[in-house]
């Protein structure tokens, strides 16, 4: 893992489009503004964990399909 | 920054591959869907991955979950999708099936595809107040 110190108002460039700048350094966080290309999206780590998580407890097997969409007709 | 439309003008189908070009949280090599109409005639729907890993997912149209659903797409995420402001656009909610034999829908980070483009991603929107896991169906 890189390691940077920066003070506030200072910035890292990660590579052609990507900054990362320290906006207020706080007791309990630190505010970070980031730009970058449309392209690239830009999350929260445990948001995005949360969703890949989720994701992956979705995956239904063939088997499952006809059952899971029987409770869901019977509920309506 | 729209709001969805309250109720789909016209049914969306989609049948031939949807591209998502960053895959999906968890199936990032997963860059082909289809969506296919499940078996039944609910509004389910199932994902299936055409490469990257064996993935199915089922999925709902989050408006027929809550009527009043919105969830605001932002500019960078409209222009992923190649989307103008009035293009109609597909919006699905993955189902889950939780360990308690309850099924869940996610609400937070809906599925949305564009059918002009056949471009579609999974929106983790930053100021949604939707649950991760609505309850569709209690545990048996």
């Amino acid at each position: 893992m890189l390691v940077f110190t920066r003070k506030r108002h200072e910035a890292i460039m990660i590579g052609d489009g990507v900054e990362v700048r320290v906006l207020r350094v706080g007791k309990d966080g630190v505010r970070l503004g980031i730009v970058a290309p449309n392209e690239v999206r830009v999350h929260r780590r445990e948001v995005y964990d949360q969703i890949r998580d989720a994701n992956q407890s979705a995956v239904v097997s063939p088997g499952q399909l006809a059952q899971v969409a029987e409770r869901l007709t019977k509920a309506k | 920054m729209n709001p969805a439309p309250a109720v789909a003008e016209t049914e969306i189908t989609v049948s031939e591959a949807v591209t998502f070009p960053d895959g999906i949280p968890g199936f990032e090599s997963c860059r082909n869907w289809v969506v296919m109409a499940a078996e039944t005639a609910t509004p389910l729907r199932r994902l299936h991955a055409l490469d990257g890993a064996d993935a199915s997912f089922l999925a709902i149209d989050p408006r027929a979950v809550l009527d009043n659903y919105r969830c605001e797409l932002s500019a960078a995420d409209r222009r992923r999708l190649g989307a103008g402001d009035t293009d109609p656009l597909l919006w699905l909610a993955i189902v889950m099936m939780e360990s308690n034999g309850a099924l869940t829908v996610n609400l937070r980070a809906p599925i949305v595809i564009n059918p002009k483009t056949m471009t579609g991603q999974q929106v983790l929107p930053h100021n949604c107040l939707y649950p991760l896991r609505h309850v569709l169906v209690d545990a048996e």
